[in-house]
């Protein structure tokens, strides 16, 4: 899977700065609102936060994958943020997190959203790319690192 | 005087050997008690030391000596908690698995070797146990992570079925002794006497032991031989009573190291070192005792015997050993794999040559090649074994060097020494930031060599070696903390446990709200705990459920209560 097909250039925001990991799913939700106009920015939050309520999103090395289901979407559409700062996300490495990426995923996920989302675990379980992720200094090369 | 000089020099020689071997022998992967036994056998008639060494009695002494340490040394190592999910399969293992075990090989032996059955089934009983030092070095070497269920049932069993294998033999050579007066009631009778004795002499040995330790004013270096003849005092005692003497000194064993101890560290050295000692000499022996070039006619029975013994024999005992107890075939099939045979049959068999049973040479030289058979096949194949069963945990912590020094004056606590090592999670971490208990407290770091002013200390680096003082009962927590590492890749880690952590006190209907998950609708109910509850009978760390195409696994566990869970995802497409 392509992260191209469920993320746009408009999901993209590099250097935010957050306060708390409130704050962080607020701008995720902001971002996946541009890909998902048919539903509101609350309903996505209120789907993002109720999915933390269960434990932590964080994947461990600093990446976070909040997601959710929600009604009123047909596709996958996802976000992605770099922060200037690593927030506390209650990862179970105890690490602070600076990489997000947001996805919201349709009612009725079937089998294949759940896919979608062990692609981009698997995907941001990699050093590599999370590494370049960090490092990259402008935005425009973020941006071709996940759409390419 | 020549002759003490010569076998002074003989017995120098040969535990140097073994212990060089020692060194050198891991990194192939062979299993060190083959090379002890082989460097006995090379030292031996056949081989090119020219040793001659017959005697029976010498070698079932050493043996016995030496298992009664290898066993209450095994028992000290063995925690109390492990009893909680292995007591009860693997007492099933060592009693109906060796009965099971016993009656197939010994039917077989006797009909291909052509004996009389009660003597098929002594060579049953002599091979029946599994070792208690193979498989505890096994299970404490570092390369081995497999969960609790199995190492407990594994470690336990191999420290109770000697018993069940002394018992059948002496009564299978009772009965052939004296086939007329000796009936069921007697071999009865017998086994409630072994076991019974051996219980209870063990049991309130270790108490009498330990408090014998913690009351005693004794020079230092004297504590830990005063357990060591404590030990062997209850092993000879309930023997000479008519009591199980291993099942005493392996129970005496669990008491003394599952309870506050003075000077514990400087007696589990001690008994660690004597453990060795026990394991090199008496392999060594063994393979002096052994006479290669007799093995060779036994060649084909031998061999089919072995491979009855590790493919139908005990596969089969172990299927019908743990059937009550919801073993997965995954492990089923590797506990079955790890019966390896060591020193207690070929200690076993010196009971029938020195009885002066006919065909006991026979019955020696069988048992002592399928020793040589399981050692090399399944012991060399352990770890490769649990890779091939899926059963491979990932390393979650850095190994922990510690060094232990008992606070006099304050049973039950110690000053204990880490190393912090470069793949340690505590590298630049303060040490004020360290996530300690009140009680521990740190008392030195050093750096390069030299102890630091406390001002100094500020992050920890690599090489550092930090003391605490620390209450024996917290040992275990500074352990984890000690052991945290600084994991390399999400990827191995995150496969195995899954990709996230799920709260295990969240409710069921955020589960399927999230997930929309296949949960039956009467457990909406409740927590996820309560939920994987229901399915998972003594969960240990690494069980899974399996719910629609996610899985729920246990990442800790606090005593009984699974305290953290993981979600794994589906494998992606790519």
């Amino acid at each position: 899977m392509k992260l191209a097909e469920i993320l746009s250039s408009s999901g993209i925001a590099v250097g935010q700065t957050v306060a708390s990991k409130k704050r962080a799913l607020e701008e995720i939700a902001r971002l996946l609102a541009f890909g998902a106009p048919s539903v509101s920015q609350q309903d996505i939050l209120a789907s993002l936060a109720s999915r933390e309520k269960l434990g932590s999103t964080g994947l461990g090395h600093g990446v976070a994958i909040p997601h959710g289901r929600i009604a009123g979407i047909s596709a996958c559409v996802g976000a992605f943020i770099r922060l200037k700062h690593a927030i506390e996300y209650e990862a179970h490495d105890g690490r602070a997190v600076d990489l997000i990426f947001g996805l919201i995923v349709p009612q009725d996920a079937t089998g294949e959203h759940l896919k979608h989302l062990a692609a981009i675990a698997e995907k941001f379980s990699e050093d590599d790319f999370c590494a370049a992720l960090r490092t990259t200094a402008d935005a425009n090369a973020v941006h071709a690192l996940l759409l390419d | 005087m020549e002759l003490s000089n010569q076998l002074i020099f003989v017995a120098g020689s040969l535990f140097l050997l073994s212990i060089l071997a020692s060194a050198f022998t891991p990194r192939l992967g062979v299993p060190l008690l083959l090379v002890f036994l082989l460097i006995g056998m090379l030292a031996g008639e056949d081989g090119p030391g020219q040793i001659h060494f017959g005697d029976y009695h010498l070698a079932n002494l050493a043996g016995t000596a030496a298992l009664a340490v290898i066993l209450f040394d095994g028992g000290m190592r063995t925690p109390l908690k492990n009893f909680r999910v292995g007591l009860r399969p693997a007492l099933s293992l060592a009693t109906v698995g060796v009965l099971v075990s016993t009656a197939i090989t010994g039917a077989f032996a006797a009909w291909i070797l052509k004996l009389s059955w009660v003597e098929g089934l002594l060579i049953g009983a002599i091979v029946g146990s599994t070792d208690a030092a193979a498989v505890f070095s096994l299970l404490h070497t570092n390369a081995m992570h497999l969960n609790q269920r199995v190492t407990a049932a594994l470690e336990i069993e191999s420290g109770t079925n000697d018993p069940m294998a002394v018992f059948l033999t002496l009564g299978l050579l009772q009965y052939l002794l004296h086939p007329h007066t000796f009936t069921a009631f007697d071999g009865v009778f017998l086994f409630v006497q072994q076991m019974g004795l051996g219980l209870a002499f063990g049991l309130g040995g270790g108490r009498l032991l330990e408090m014998l330790l913690n009351r005693l004013e004794l020079s230092e270096s004297l504590y830990p031989l005063l357990a060591l003849s404590g030990g062997m005092l209850i092993f000879g005692g309930t023997a000479l009573l008519g009591g199980s003497g291993f099942l005493a000194a392996y129970m005496a064993g669990l008491v003394m190291g599952n309870r506050p101890l003075r000077a514990f560290a400087s007696v589990r050295r001690f008994h660690d070192g004597m453990a060795w000692l026990a394991q090199i000499g008496m392999f060594l022996i063994l393979g002096l005792l052994a006479t290669p070039s007799r093995l060779v006619p036994l060649a084909i029975p031998g061999l089919l015997i072995s491979l009855v013994l590790i493919v139908v024999a005990r596969p089969l005992a172990v299927v019908l050993s743990l059937t009550p107890f919801r073993f997965q075939w995954r492990e089923q099939a590797y506990i079955a794999w790890v019966g390896l045979r060591g020193s207690v049959p070929m200690v076993l068999a010196t009971f029938p040559l020195i009885a002066g049973l006919p065909h006991a040479q026979t019955f020696f030289d069988v048992a002592f090649f399928i020793v040589l058979v399981s050692l090399l096949v399944q012991g060399w194949t352990v770890a490769a074994a649990a890779r091939l069963l899926d059963l491979q945990m990932p390393q979650t912590g850095t190994r922990v060097r510690r060094f232990d020094l008992d606070l006099p004056g304050g049973p039950g606590h110690e000053i204990v020494s880490y190393r912090i090592g470069s793949s340690s999670a505590l590298v630049g971490v303060k040490t004020k930031a360290l996530p300690l208990k009140d009680i521990s407290r740190i008392v030195s770091v050093a750096r390069h060599g030299k102890l630091l002013h406390y001002r100094d200390w500020g992050a920890l680096q690599v090489g550092d070696y930090i003391s605490l003082l620390a209450a024996q009962a917290e040992l275990p927590l500074l352990d984890e903390v000690f052991s945290m590492r600084k994991s390399a890749g999400n990827s191995q880690e995150n496969r195995y446990f899954g990709e996230f952590i799920i709260d295990s006190n969240a409710r069921v209907d955020a589960l399927v709200a999230a997930y929309d998950l296949p949960i039956p609708v009467d457990a909406h109910g409740f927590t996820i705990e309560q939920f994987v509850g229901t399915y998972l009978r003594r969960p240990v760390v690494g069980d899974r459920l399996r719910l629609g195409q996610m899985e729920l696994i246990v990442r800790k566990m606090d005593g009984v209560k699974i305290t953290g869970l993981g979600l794994r995802l589906p494998r992606s497409e790519s």
